[in-house]
This record gives C-alpha cells, sequence and structure tokens, in this order.
C-alpha cells in the first residue's frame, strides 16, 4: 500500500523540469487494458496513471449520482423557504419557536446535503475518473544570483544618488519635516470620538435624599419591608418616571441592598461604614471592582458576594472586602437613611469610584 | 485514441482566452500556474478550512447587514416574537430579532454565521499547530508565520466585535469586560474608555463603532492579509512530507489543474456543508432567549465564545497580590496580567519563535521538507507545553460550569487550574519530549532491523525469534529523514586554532551555545544507519538501538 | 472479525478509529446532555383542606424533632452529639417553609452538612400541610403556603377514576396557563435578570456557588416552588418577600422563568442544554472541526495506482 505511489521505481531518482519535452519512455504501460496506447494527459504518463476505463465509468455513475441527489436536495430548499411563511398574519410562521425549528432544520437541512452531495460527487469525481497523480515540480532556488543583486544594487544606488537624496540633506530634512503633521494628523482628528473623562467615573446620580428603589418595578422601599437574609436590586428612583433612567445612569448607580442580623456587621466595618447602614440594612454598588460585571451572587448565610464573571468574592458583613479573587478594592458602600415616612433614601453618593478599577480611581481630585 | 493530439479548445473559449490574453500576455503565466503542485496530505487542507470559512463568513455576513441596525437607540419591541414583545431594548437587539423571526432563512444563516466564526479560528490554531509542530515556518517561510499570525490575533478581535454586536445579555458583558480592562491601562486608560465609547459606559455609540470594525476595517485587514499569505505560499511552494523522490529540490504532488483544483472545490463544499448542518441542528447563540443587553443585570455561566476563553480564563486565574499603587495612582496588574499581558505572550511568542528557534540552532539554510514532531524534541516539547499553558486558561475561563457540573469547591478550581497553569507545561514538555525520543528509538530500530512481521519461527538452536521485514521504500525515505532533521547543532566553540570563535564570545553567545546545546544533545543519532543492516540476529542488536 | 483483520492495515484503518471514536464521543455526549422538559411528577396538592395539627405532629416527632429539636430551636452538633445529625431553629419559618423543604424532597436530610437536591417527596401533600401547621402553630408563623400558586401537576395514582383524573388535570392546567399567561413580560425579565440569573442563571440552568454549594436549576421546580423559595430564602439563597417583590410581580417573574424554559429551541433539535458558550466550543471542535477533517482525509487518502 504504500510503496504504489509511483508504480515505476525505477524512474523514482529521476528529476525534470515540467515542460521538457518527455522522455522516450512516454509509451510506457499506463493501463492495463491498453499497454501500448501513448498518453493524452497533460503531464508526463510516467507520473500519471490513467485508470481503466471500467474503473472510470463506475466512478462517473458514482459521481453522477451525487450530483442529482445535491439537484433534488436544492429544489427541496426552495420547498422548505416557501413552506413557512415569514409574517404572523399566516400560521404556521416562523415567529413561532417550534415551526421556526422546523423551518431551520428543513432549509439547514437540506443545504446542507446539497453542499456535501456536491463535494462528494466532485470526490469520487478526482478519485475515479481522473487519472491518479504525483507529479514533480522543482523547488524555485529563491535567492537571486549574486549577479542579479550586484546588478540590481549598482542600478538602485545610481538611481538615489541621481535623485539627489544622498547628496542634498536639506532636501531630504525638510520633506521629512514636511511629513511630521500629516502624519499626526489622523490622531488630532480622532479628539472628538469623545469626551475626556474629568471626574465622571468618580460620581454618580446618587445624591442625599434620593429614594431607593426596586429595578424593574420602580416601587419605593421602607425599611421594614426587608427581612434579614434579604436581597433587592435597587437604582435610584428616576426624575423623570416616563423615560425612567439612562443606560448610562443605570450602570453606575445600580446597587444591591441587603439585610442582614446588626450582629453579624463585622470588624471590617469601620465606625464610618456602620452609619452608613440602617438597622442592618446596607447597600453596596453591584458593579465589580475587577472589570465591571455586576457583582451580586449574594450567599446569606456566608454573606459573601460573588461576582458570576471571574469569581471575586466580596464580604458583605464587612464593608465589601475582597475575600478571594483578582478584585482589589471592596465594592463601594453607598450611605443610607430613612426618610420621615419610612423610606430607604441615599445619604450621599458612593465612598469610591464605583466600576473597574482605574488610574486615578484612589485619587481625590 | 491513438495518437498524442490534444482536442481542438471550443470556439467560445477560444475567443475568451485570446481577448485576456491580447491584453494581459497571460498564456505562460497561466500554464505555469495551472501546473502548480500541491502534495497530497490531510494535514495541509486545515490552513483551506480557515479559507472557506472565511468565505462562508464575508457571504453571510453580508446577508445579515441587510436588516441588522447597529444602533443603541431605544424602542419598544412590536415584532413577530411573541414572547418579548412589548419589551423596551435597542435597535440593533430588535433587528436581530427581526432577522430571526421575520425574514425567512435569517436565523439559518445568522447560525452559519456564527458556527463559522467558531470554525474559523478553530481551524486557524490546528492549522497553526501543524505549521508549528512540522517546522514548516522555517527559512524561507518566516513571513507567511508573521502573517499567520497577524490573521489569528485580528481574528480574535474580530469574533470578539461580532459576538457583541446583537446587545444581547452576555454579548453586553463582554463590551464590558473590555472597558474593564481598558480602563485599568495606567494614565491612558481613561482616556481610551472614553474615546472608544463616546463617552461612559455604556454610551450610544460602543456598538456602531464595533460594527465599523467587525464589517469594513477588520475583514478588510483579514482579506488582505489572507490575500499575502496565500500569494506567497503559491510563490515558495507547500511543504512536502518526506517520501520517495521527495526532496528540498523538487515537491511531489497533485498540479492544481485538474487535480487539485477539483479536490479543493470539492472540500470547499466539504466545509460548507459541515457548517450548515450544525446551523440547522445545534442551536447556537440563542439570542432571543438571553434578553436584551442591561447594565445592571448578568447571568452565572456567562462565558464568551471560545476562543476568548483562554482571555476570561487568565482574568480568572490571576491574584490581586501583585496590585501597587505610585503615590495613590492605581497599577491594576490584576487586570493589566491577564487581560493584556498574556495575550502579548501569546502572540509575542509565536511571532518571535520561528526567529528564536534559527538564532539558536544558527540553522540559516531554506527547508521545504517537514519535519517529523518527533525528530524535534525540543521544540515538539515547547508546542506541548504551549497547548497546555493555553488549555489550562482555557478551560480555566469555565471553572464555574466544571464546578456546578463536578460539585468541586468553586475556590478550589480556581487553585487548581493556578498550579495546573505551572506545574502542566512543565510536565507537558517532559513527558512529550521522552515521547519523541522512544519513538526516535524505535525509529532507529526499525530502520536497522526492519518492521516486527508477527510471526514467530525457531532457530536451529532452539530459541524463539521474531522474523523481522524489510520496510518499504517509502518508510525508509521517512525514517531516515531523521538524519537531516534532527542534526546536532552546537557550533564549534574554539576554531581550528583554539581562539575561542567570535559566535561563543560575550553573554548571549554563550547561552546560544547552552541553548543549542540543550536543543539537540538527546537526539538519537541516526548518522551511522545503515537500512536493514541488522535485519538478521535482532535479538542481539535490540539493545545496541537504543544505545547511541 | 476476518474483516476487521484483513483490513487493519490499511492505511485509513487509523483514521477510521479515530472517526469512529469521536463519532461515540459526539453520540455519548448528545445522551448524556438530556433535554429539558422533564415531566413535573408529585402529587395533587391538599389544597386549603382540613389540616390535622396532631397528625403533623406526630410527623414532626418522628422525622423532624431528633434535628430540630423538640421545642424547635434547633439542636448543635454538640448536643445531638452527632456530626450528621444537627439542625437550625424553626422559630418563625412558617409554613411556606416547611412545605418548600419537605414537598421538594429537602427534607427530611440525612446528612444536613451538604446541600440537598431535589428529590421525590416522601411525604403525601396532606401530610406535608399536618406538618407545616403544627410547626407553624407550634414555632411561630412566617409566610404561608401560597395556595393560590399552581404546584405540581396532578397523579393519576391519586385519583379513583380516569374521569376524577382527568378533570383535576384540565383544572390544574388551566390554572397553570393562567397563571403563567399573566403578568408582565418586561417586568418578570427585568426582576429576574437583575435579581436571580446572577445565580440560577438566564436559562434557569443553575449555577455555582461558593464551597461547593450551587444554585439549583429551575426546570423541574414548579411556579409554587419558585413562588416559595423567594419568600423562604432557602439555603444561602437570599429572601425576596411579597414586600419587595410584590405577588403581582411575583407572578410576572415566574412566568418569564416558565415561558422562557417551555419555549422550544428555535435553532435547533440540539440545544446544548442551554449551557451556551461552553457547550458550542466543544460542539464547534470535537464534531465540527472533526467532520471536515475527515472530509480532507478521504480527498487526500492515497490510493493505489490502478483499481
Amino acid at each position: 500500500m504504500t510503496d504504489n505511489t509511483n508504480h515505476n521505481d525505477a524512474d523514482k531518482s529521476r528529476e525534470r523540469v515540467i515542460g521538457t519535452p518527455t522522455s522516450e519512455g512516454a509509451t510506457l504501460a499506463t493501463a492495463e487494458d491498453a499497454p501500448h496506447r501513448r498518453h493524452e494527459g497533460p503531464y508526463p504518463a510516467e507520473e500519471t496513471h490513467v485508470r481503466p476505463e471500467e474503473v472510470q465509468r463506475r466512478g462517473e455513475r458514482m459521481a453522477s449520482l451525487w450530483f442529482l441527489v445535491a439537484f433534488l436536495a436544492g429544489i427541496g430548499f426552495f420547498v422548505s423557504y416557501f413552506m413557512f411563511p415569514a409574517n404572523s398574519d399566516g400560521t404556521p410562521s416562523i415567529a413561532d419557536p417550534e415551526t421556526a425549528q422546523w423551518a431551520n432544520m428543513l432549509l439547514g437541512g437540506t443545504l446542507a446535503l446539497a453542499l456535501f452531495s456536491i463535494g462528494a460527487g466532485m470526490t469520487v469525481w478526482v478519485r475515479r475518473v481522473l487519472p491518479h497523480y504525483e507529479v514533480s515540480s522543482p523547488y524555485d532556488e529563491l535567492p537571486s544570483s549574486e549577479e542579479e543583486k550586484s546588478s540590481f544594487s549598482e542600478f538602485f544606488m545610481r538611481g538615489a544618488q541621481e535623485s539627489g537624496i544622498l547628496k542634498r540633506p536639506l532636501l531630504r530634512r525638510t520633506l521629512l519635516l514636511a511629513m511630521v503633521p500629516l502624519g499626526l494628523a489622523p490622531v488630532v482628528l480622532l479628539r472628538d470620538m469623545g469626551p475626556l473623562p474629568g471626574d465622571k467615573l468618580k460620581r454618580t446620580i446618587w445624591r442625599d435624599g434620593t429614594y431607593l428603589v426596586v429595578e424593574g418595578t420602580n416601587r419605593r422601599i421602607r425599611a421594614e419591608d426587608l427581612v434579614p437574609g434579604s436581597m433587592i436590586s435597587v437604582l435610584p428612583e428616576p426624575d423623570d418616571p416616563e423615560h425612567g433612567l439612562s443606560m448610562n445612569d443605570q450602570a453606575e448607580a445600580v446597587t444591591i441592598l441587603i439585610k442582614m442580623d446588626p450582629k453579624d456587621f463585622g470588624p471590617g466595618m469601620s465606625q464610618q461604614q456602620l452609619e452608613w447602614t440602617h438597622d442592618g440594612i446596607v447597600a453596596y454598588s453591584k458593579v465589580c471592582t475587577h472589570v465591571g460585571c455586576p457583582a451580586a451572587l449574594y450567599e446569606q448565610t456566608t454573606h459573601r458576594i460573588l461576582c458570576p464573571c471571574h469569581q471575586s468574592t466580596f464580604d458583605a458583613a464587612n464593608g465589601a472586602a475582597v475575600v478571594f479573587g483578582p478584585a482589589h478594592r471592596p465594592l463601594p458602600q453607598l450611605p443610607i437613611r430613612v426618610d420621615e415616612e419610612g423610606y430607604l433614601v441615599a445619604a450621599g453618593d458612593f465612598s469610591a469610584p464605583v466600576g473597574p478599577t482605574f488610574w486615578d480611581a484612589g485619587v481625590e481630585d | 485514441m491513438s495518437d498524442n493530439q490534444a482536442p481542438q479548445a471550443p470556439k467560445a473559449l477560444r475567443g475568451i482566452g485570446n481577448y485576456i490574453d491580447d491584453r494581459f500576455h497571460l498564456a505562460k503565466t497561466a500554464e505555469k500556474n495551472l501546473r502548480k503542485v500541491f502534495p497530497n496530505h490531510w494535514s495541509f487542507m486545515l490552513g483551506e478550512i480557515a479559507l472557506y470559512s472565511f468565505i462562508i463568513l464575508l457571504l453571510t455576513g453580508v446577508f445579515l447587514t441587510l436588516w441588522f441596525n447597529p444602533s443603541m437607540s431605544h424602542t419598544v419591541y412590536e415584532g413577530s416574537y411573541e414572547r418579548l414583545r412589548g419589551v423596551e431594548m435597542s435597535e440593533a437587539y430588535a433587528s436581530t430579532l427581526h432577522i430571526t423571526f421575520d425574514v425567512r432563512g435569517g436565523l439559518l444563516v445568522r447560525q452559519i454565521h456564527h458556527w463559522a466564526a467558531l470554525i474559523f479560528v478553530a481551524s486557524l490554531v490546528v492549522h497553526m499547530l501543524r505549521v508549528f509542530f512540522t517546522g514548516a515556518f522555517r527559512k524561507p517561510r518566516e513571513i507567511n508565520w508573521l502573517i499567520g499570525v497577524a490573521i489569528f490575533s485580528i481574528a480574535i478581535v474580530e469574533g470578539l466585535f461580532g459576538y457583541s454586536l446583537p446587545d444581547d445579555l452576555p454579548s453586553g458583558m463582554g463590551v464590558r469586560i473590555f472597558q474593564g480592562v481598558l480602563l485599568a491601562i495606567p494614565v491612558i486608560g481613561t482616556y481610551l474608555s472614553f474615546f472608544m465609547f463616546g463617552g461612559e459606559f455604556p454610551g450610544e455609540a460602543i456598538i456602531p463603532r464595533l460594527y465599523m470594525l467587525h464589517i469594513l476595517l477588520l475583514p478588510g485587514i483579514l482579506l488582505a492579509l489572507i490575500a499575502a499569505h496565500f500569494i506567497i505560499l503559491w510563490y515558495q511552494k507547500h511543504t512536502q512530507y518526506p517520501g520517495p523522490r521527495r526532496t528540498e529540490k523538487q515537491v511531489i504532488g497533485t498540479p492544481m489543474f485538474p487535480g487539485f483544483a477539483l479536490k479543493a472545490g470539492g472540500f470547499f463544499f466539504f466545509t460548507f456543508a459541515a457548517i450548515t448542518g450544525l446551523s440547522a441542528f445545534v442551536q447556537i447563540n440563542p439570542i432571543h432567549l438571553f434578553g436584551p443587553f442591561t447594565p445592571t443585570s448578568i447571568t452565572s455561566g456567562l462565558q464568551p465564545d471560545w476562543y476568548m476563553g483562554f482571555l476570561e480564563g487568565s482574568l480568572r486565574l490571576f491574584p490581586d497580590w501583585f496590585d501597587f499603587d505610585i503615590g495613590g495612582y492605581a497599577v491594576v496588574t490584576g487586570v493589566l496580567v491577564p487581560g493584556l499581558g498574556f495575550m502579548g505572550l501569546l502572540f509575542g511568542g509565536l511571532a518571535i519563535y520561528p526567529f528564536l528557534e534559527a538564532w539558536i540552532t544558527g540553522d540559516k539554510r531554506a527547508h521545504n521538507i517537514a519535519d517529523r514532531p518527533r525528530n524535534v524534541p525540543v521544540r515538539t516539547g515547547l508546542g506541548a507545553a504551549g497547548i497546555t499553558f493555553y488549555g489550562v486558561l482555557w478551560l480555566a475561563g469555565s471553572n464555574d460550569i466544571l464546578s456546578h457540573t463536578f460539585q468541586i469547591s468553586l475556590f478550589a478550581t480556581t487553585w487548581i487550574f493556578r498550579i495546573a497553569l505551572i506545574v502542566g507545561p512543565i510536565l507537558a514538555f517532559i513527558i512529550t519530549k521522552r515521547i519523541c525520543l522512544g519513538l526516535q528509538r524505535r525509529d532507529r530500530a526499525t530502520l536497522e532491523h526492519g518492521y516486527e512481521s508477527g510471526t514467530i519461527t525457531q532457530l536451529p538452536g532452539g530459541e524463539f525469534i521474531e522474523v523481522h521485514k524489510e520496510s518499504s521504500p517509502e518508510t525508509v525515505e521517512v525514517l531516515q529523514s531523521a538524519k537531516y532533521q534532527g542534526f546536532r547543532t552546537v557550533p564549534p566553540t574554539v576554531d581550528a586554532n583554539g581562539v575561542e570563535s567570535p559566535a561563543a564570545r560575550g553573554f548571549l553567545g554563550k547561552l546560544r551555545i547552552r541553548l543549542a546545546h540543550w536543543y539537540t544533545k538527546d537526539n538519537v543519532s541516526f548518522e551511522d544507519v545503515v537500512p536493514h543492516s541488522a535485519l538478521h540476529g535482532e535479538q542481539r542488536t535490540e539493545e545496541k538501538a537504543g544505545q547511541h | 472479525m476476518k474483516w476487521i483483520t484483513a483490513r487493519r492495515r490499511h492505511p485509513l484503518a487509523g483514521y477510521v478509529v479515530v472517526i469512529v471514536a469521536l463519532a461515540f464521543l459526539g453520540v455519548g455526549y448528545a445522551f448524556i446532555s438530556p433535554t429539558s422538559n422533564h415531566a413535573v411528577a408529585d402529587t395533587v396538592a391538599a389544597e386549603q383542606g382540613e389540616v390535622d395539627i396532631a397528625n403533623g405532629k406526630q410527623i414532626y416527632t418522628q422525622s423532624c424533632m431528633s434535628c430540630h429539636g423538640e421545642d424547635g430551636k434547633g439542636r448543635t452538633k454538640e448536643e445531638t452529639g452527632s456530626a450528621v445529625a444537627w439542625g437550625p431553629s424553626l422559630e418563625g419559618v412558617g409554613a411556606a417553609a416547611v412545605d418548600f423543604y419537605v414537598r421538594t424532597g429537602r427534607m427530611p436530610s440525612a446528612d444536613p452538612n451538604v446541600q440537598m437536591p431535589r428529590r421525590p417527596q416522601v411525604y403525601s401533600d396532606q401530610e406535608i400541610a399536618d406538618l407545616a401547621a403544627y410547626v407553624e402553630s407550634a414555632f411561630g408563623g412566617g409566610p404561608g403556603i401560597p395556595y393560590d400558586v399552581p404546584g405540581d401537576a396532578p397523579q393519576r395514582g391519586e385519583f379513583g377514576s380516569d374521569a376524577e383524573y382527568e378533570a383535576a388535570l384540565a383544572e390544574y392546567e388551566k390554572n397553570y396557563a393562567a397563571y403563567v399567561g399573566g403578568g408582565d413580560v418586561e417586568t418578570g425579565m427585568r426582576l429576574y435578570l437583575t435579581n436571580c440569573a446572577h445565580c440560577h442563571s438566564w436559562s434557569g440552568a443553575g449555577g455555582a456557588l461558593t464551597d461547593g454549594r450551587w444554585a439549583p436549576e429551575l426546570d423541574e421546580a414548579s411556579p409554587r416552588d419558585i413562588y416559595e423559595a423567594m419568600i423562604v430564602g432557602p439555603g444561602a439563597m437570599p429572601v425576596f418577600n411579597d414586600d419587595t417583590i410584590s405577588p403581582e410581580d411575583k407572578q410576572a417573574l415566574i412566568s418569564f422563568v416558565k415561558n422562557l424554559q417551555d419555549e422550544p429551541n428555535a435553532g435547533g433539535p440540539f440545544s446544548l442544554d442551554r449551557v451556551g458558550q461552553v457547550a458550542e466550543g466543544f460542539i464547534g471542535w470535537t464534531i465540527g472541526i472533526s467532520l471536515i477533517v475527515a472530509c480532507a482525509i478521504w480527498i487526500t487518502a492515497k490510493q493505489r495506482a490502478h483499481d
């Protein structure tokens, strides 16, 4: 099996450049049924091996069969396309997920079958009908000859000399100088892609007195609404309830509200941080200080807050200090209090910049 | 039939041919190129998978742009998909729903586009591994290797941006992580983020900008690089595995016309069929089930597409121990090293490897015969170590899924992967190198003794031996290639007069000598081996074969 | 065997073995990743019927007291002298907690040190109602059982005749459809994605927590199970009581979960368990790449010169 890539081993050391006339041995046997037939192919007979007519005929039939299958599958594709209407007026329509699954399967299945059959037909064709090929061709000698190289070098240097770029430095240097502003122009043009950060990353829309509302229902929360062990994702109450908060405001202001037994607060909470809580209710930024995923996976038994993206883990009972994972800073805490009606409101902005740590996150402006 | 006359070209074809040739003088060039020879081996088709999936990506991508609306402005969905009717979302998400449920075949094409993207990057990786392990990146093909590395890196970014476009829940989180990594860059991070996003996250600019990058700039660059890659391959001709008549000077294979053209054409259809088949039956990225992006929500089991998995994993594994401040300014190594450093390590390492290896071995020759990986054990070992490193990071990117599936403590998986990341590559290197050397010994034995025929025969003296038979000429040829591949390249440190040679001087020179020694010292010598010289009396020479 | 012996040295034999192995891998994966929609198997609720507190007390004494204590204040490992016999206080947990833990088979538990998975329930619905009533009356009330939220579907075995069973089933299905058909989609989605999905995943497939705990999948959970879990806060799960998320909002949330789970997968019959990108990458590599490589092997396989 392994030694039949070339049936004529006597020729194996022979090297021949494609395009030179075939040798006298072109009348070598190429097929059993016609041992003395002259070769008709584009490549030398001793390198390609014509298959017996019988094999070729069988190959032709097989390949054609595949192409016929491809044709039928292609027709099936069109049928599938028109079988399922697009808009929801008709039933069944592809807007219904179950119908969509059928439509997708039939369209994709027929298309895949058609494509596969064409591929299979072509492969049978090349393997059964075409002669068996393994022809040789030289690798080009890649480096140019010394002669060519020196000729080029001489030509090029003479040209450079003639242009004056070598002996007229003023010309050369002023041209380079002229390029500098032009090279910087694209950078300058990109300036208006966005505003400068300023202190925007360091403050949010939380203000003293802003109501905490349940995200999704915009319901205000009373302190007694929460029982120990509860948690809820909250946002600041929007000024304009019609339009709600912008995405940017949500992204920076989103907060998780956790109520635990006040006795559970650990030594990690400073006096200030304890003052920012209310009756065991503590509010932390929901945005992870690692790369900014919402970290909200709160376990009421361990008081851990876990970020599902990269598993930074914060201890809610100890000022959201990092207890595991890649984050570095604790989650910023939102000071809260109750207003005269008993509703939870913010007592100011977050204790630190929310979100991923950046260069000047720890620097006061 | 009996004469050697080629059939006359049909008149119409001749007309077209002449028309073109009159203007471009192409007859000779065309014939030369149609005679181009391509060696046959399945592993030489891996790059073609990438090429074909790229073509499929372009075709399906154009289809998707007909309906996709890359806008982050808000809308209330009123389309045909009932479950989300009345929900507020971005135009980008709504238009993706439209493609899925209002355009016939839209869902199929979207799934083909996504599967093709996964297959595209996967085939880039397997193709690159094939090139690496067979040493096909060596002179004269280093430039093409560099282009390949560039294609790989851009393809990953291209995929990340495409994944972000539908503005569904996981894709928005991908963008968020991207922004988090940008922010961590010292000094200019916040500026980069504000310029990229047109302000704060998420803003309304990022999807239109990613869309431009995804459908115009990056595919344009990819197309140019792929074209250059292909032209260089065409010009230099493909490498081939060792075998009879296959030498550094001539390539053996199927010529472009007619054989290889048919094969390559058929393979395009096969690739397309496999991707379409997956898209027809296996659901991918069901954005209509995820729901629209909101910056306040997240899901457990959140993952990027597989090719970003190693970055996700490195972000999970790298601890915060090395974060530090300079005068109050934060240097967030916990994000910078895994987010940018590991990526730089991967692509930088790949890009530099051909030059590093050439420097170590001092090998300046051109190579057209591919190495058998066992004949270059150190390179193969390094490759295995690299795969292990990458694989551990990749697995670590799904540690929550593994923890949940196999009920292992989450923090324990992190620690297991942290340790595996350091120990795994070292072990992989040692084991792979050992296996390579073992295979070399077996090769040498086979070359000298022939192969084991499985026939036991009794000698007149009464002892039993297994009869060894001569290997085929092709096998001999393949085995003998070790003579040239595993050669020892340690250059002489002193010249004929006992003076230290210039190449061995200085720190770098000494380092190079040591590395070169390390690179080849364990190779089994094939220099004095005469094929089948020890065909008889196998048992006595069995032990000798192991020595060198 | 002869056939195999004759061909095992064929140059393609190695490839064939690899392809067969990969095919087994793929098919095997398809089998071990079952599709969703397990039938909800449980018994019909003894809804709002009579309860027998004395019977409840008897069950408590037999099955709960050894860990939770006679006074319901819970017992520590030291008190019971066993590492696997201790339990938390039941004071003020309420009927909903009992109903949730016992009906989902999480109680009685043989080992309180590990998280209990969902199991077939041990007691009948009537017994659970009795037990819940006893715990509520003896140890102080917490949230009650939300009987208006559909629980598990009725089982044939609980009815004397087919007609009764079918009537009960029809009634149940009507209630179920009315419950999950109501509720605002957007509110439900927003509440679920922002408060639940970070543990239970967007699809309700569950996810990993710390220390080997996990958030369970919601496939088998009935609307009432989900409702009770929210007001009870079992295990590490935080409480979402009716003051923060009102009953209507909970209905919207549960509707979202159930409608999402019941929706067929438009993209194809193989949904990969809705695991998402990890499974997609796995399939792309194992099935996608190997199918295409198999084709490449066919195209480039060596041939005899004359066959």
